[in-house]
């Protein structure tokens, strides 16, 4: 910024400013579980925990998501705040031997409370996401009592004439949930936990289980807006518009060779598995 | 730095004894009452896997990034007869070109990075390993030499889960907990692994490992937290709506439904390789085998010859000639490893087992979208 001693104005126009956007945070479900698995395992003497979060930066429009996590140790008094940065050093370079593509983009904490301890903390961060700005992620568990679980993203900008380290604004930023087709089918075995991983015909029988429970909604909503109940115009084009389509995507003629082609992939399967079968036993006669 | 090593070297092999330790120092006998009460963790089978949450995403997260097969440890801890994985982190990609060094830092990374759990409190104790495979077929060289190092060190002889990368990219996030069987272990120790121990043992490339049951299990905050992601939230559409209509932070999962299935070709090639490195290791045996026989041969016609003239010289009344150590004059061939071959028809089965359950999946599809497109040409008609 070259317009001179930051002031708070210039600061808090960050925020809603032209100039500068804020970037967009995406998490991963990974790194959610890692905070919360660290909250699990806190002492009885801490109130929150506090570590770095590791993600990918995407250097044209500033969109930061967030991988994966590490819980770093600290300790915080009424008088002050540590934290073991060569413990954070030691991890970062661990964590790069595996996975050399992720850096540093900022540090989470438990609980929803940003006070001059999470100032200093940020402060230190920033210097090692040093050029970008560090995201702080503030995880509320939802254990205490009258605090809903959630995750918020903040993004720092230093505050006053003369900036300390222990005076920032925290300008929330939008934050979503990411995953890929991978995690999105891990999710969907921890939504049904405890479970046991099934087979994949069971998981399509579960699948259609679904859709079916969707089509008879949309059936009662349509029959209710057929009754004369006020409805939603947008959404009886949108329903149109995906049950109507598609109906002529594969003609007779297709059917009939595909499913010759999975047959024979089917047979040839099977004769394999008979094959390698019968094998394995004849390596035991052959020698005796 | 040696001292801190050794400790660290102490601290990465879980101790079977650990129950034991505060009472070794007395060097006293542990009485026959207290002696079923240590370590009885040892005696009892394990009879089920359970996966954390955190590890299930943490698994999935590394095998997904990485195109090649991937492994990395699992933290835990067994308790009568459940092993409960809490922990797991990856392990890095071994480069290959110098394994001595390789191994070496690998195990110095092991080392730091259990240290560094340990200090924030997570499970320290390795219970086993996890790799990700494609299309189920995951019997290799490196996989049953690192289990048959882990039976050693670990108690249980620890696990090995192994999680199918494609499967999981189709929607069906697949993890699979396996350990060695005994009588493969016994066969594999004895090098080399011949036909006949494999008589002897009965061994077919299903006796290699067996199956443990796997359960999934979220810790209550987990659950919680995910309960709040997929609550059901009202949809920010102004119209009046009926109270159905809402939305969650969590995505349907509705992939296992795509009609076509983009990995079967890769699926059959990787059949198709797998016989054809099958047949390879086949012949090389066959010549081995020839070639033992061949020596063998040699080497009984030789004594053959000599026993003769020896007969003649006797006759002759001349001395016989004297006996001679003909397994140094002819070299026989060791026998060779069938191992190779096993693991190799191993993956053959494994890879048309995953070919004949994805093609049945796909024909029940097939039939259930015909009827969808029928349905639907009737009403629309």
């Amino acid at each position: 910024m070259t317009l001179g001693p930051p002031s708070s104005a210039v600061c808090l126009s960050l925020s809603s400013g032209p100039v500068y956007r804020a970037p967009s945070v995406t998490i991963h479900p990974t790194a959610l579980f890692s905070i919360l698995d660290h909250y699990l395992r806190r002492t009885d003497t801490q109130q929150r925990v506090i570590g770095t979060l590791l993600g990918t930066r995407n250097e044209g429009d500033d969109a930061v998501s967030v991988r994966t996590a590490f819980a770093v140790l600290h300790s915080e008094t009424s008088e002050q705040v540590a934290v073991d940065m060569d413990y954070h050093r030691a991890m970062f370079d661990l964590s790069q031997r595996v996975n050399p593509k992720e850096s540093i983009v900022g540090w989470y904490s438990t609980g929803s409370n940003l006070n001059t301890y999470s100032a200093l903390i940020q402060n230190f961060y920033s210097q090692e996401t040093a050029p970008y700005p560090a995201i702080h992620i503030a995880l509320n568990t939802g254990t205490e009592l009258g605090e809903e679980a959630g995750v918020k993203a903040y993004v720092s900008s230093p505050v006053g004439v003369f900036p300390k380290p222990e005076n920032a604004v925290f300008v929330p930023i939008p934050i979503t949930l990411r995953t890929n087709n991978a995690e999105r089918s891990g999710l969907h075995l921890l939504e049904n936990a405890p479970s046991s991983p099934v087979g994949e015909l069971a998981q399509l029988e579960g699948t259609l289980n679904d859709v079916l429970e969707m089509l008879d909604r949309v059936l009662a909503y349509a029959q209710e807006a057929a009754a004369g109940k006020p409805a939603d115009a947008a959404l009886g084009r949108y329903l149109m518009r995906a049950l109507g389509g598609g109906a002529e995507e594969s003609g007779k003629g297709g059917f009939t060779s595909s499913l010759q082609d999975t047959l024979m992939m089917s047979y040839l399967a099977n004769l394999v598995r008979a094959q390698a079968e019968l094998s394995a036993r004849l390596a035991l006669v052959t020698g005796s | 730095m040696a001292t801190s090593m050794a400790a660290a070297l102490a601290a990465s092999l879980p101790a079977p004894q650990a129950a034991s330790a505060p009472v070794a120092p007395v060097h006293e006998p542990i009485p026959a009452s207290m002696s079923k009460l240590i370590d009885i963790e040892v005696e009892i089978s394990l009879n089920l896997v359970q996966l954390e949450g955190l590890v299930v995403s943490k698994i999935i997260k590394h095998c997904s990034e990485s195109h090649s097969s991937v492994h990395g440890l699992l933290l835990g801890l067994d308790l009568d007869g459940t092993l409960e994985v809490t922990n797991s982190f990856p392990l890095p990609h071994s480069t290959g070109d110098d394994d001595e060094k390789s191994s070496k830092t690998t195990s110095r990374y092991q080392n730091a990075m259990l240290r560094a759990l340990k200090e924030v409190r997570a499970d320290d104790s390795v219970v086993g390993f996890y790799q990700s495979t494609t299309m189920g077929a995951f019997f290799s060289q490196t996989l049953v030499d690192t289990q048959a190092i882990h039976h050693e060190k670990l108690r249980h002889g620890g696990i090995v889960v192994v999680h199918d990368v494609s499967q999981c990219n189709r929607g069906n996030a697949s993890f699979r907990a396996f350990k060695l069987l005994k009588e493969f272990l016994e066969a594999y120790r004895k090098t080399p692994f011949s036909a006949k121990s494999m008589i002897n043992h009965k061994l077919t490339f299903n006796s290699i490992m067996q199956e443990v049951p796997l359960k999934i299990r979220t810790n209550p905050l987990l659950g919680s937290f995910i309960s709040t992601l997929s609550e059901r939230r009202p949809t920010s559409l102004t119209q009046p709506l009926p109270s159905e209509v809402y939305h969650t932070s969590l995505s349907p999962l509705y992939s296992t439904l795509h009609l076509g299935n983009p990995t079967l070709t890769k699926n059959l090639e990787n059949v198709v390789e797998a016989i054809d490195n099958y047949k390879t290791e086949e012949g090389n045996l066959a010549y081995h085998t020839r070639q033992i026989a061949r020596e063998k041969a040699r080497a009984e016609a030789y004594v053959a010859k000599r026993r003769e003239e020896s007969a003649n010289r006797v006759a002759q009344g001349l001395a016989p000639l004297p006996e001679e150590d003909v397994s140094r004059l002819f070299k026989i061939p060791r026998e060779p490893s069938r191992l190779d071959s096993m693991l190799l028809l191993g993956q053959v089965d494994a890879y048309a087992k995953t070919l004949e359950g994805t093609s049945g999946l796909s024909l029940v599809k097939m039939y259930a979208a015909r009827a969808g497109t029928d349905a639907n040409r009737e009403v629309f008609q």
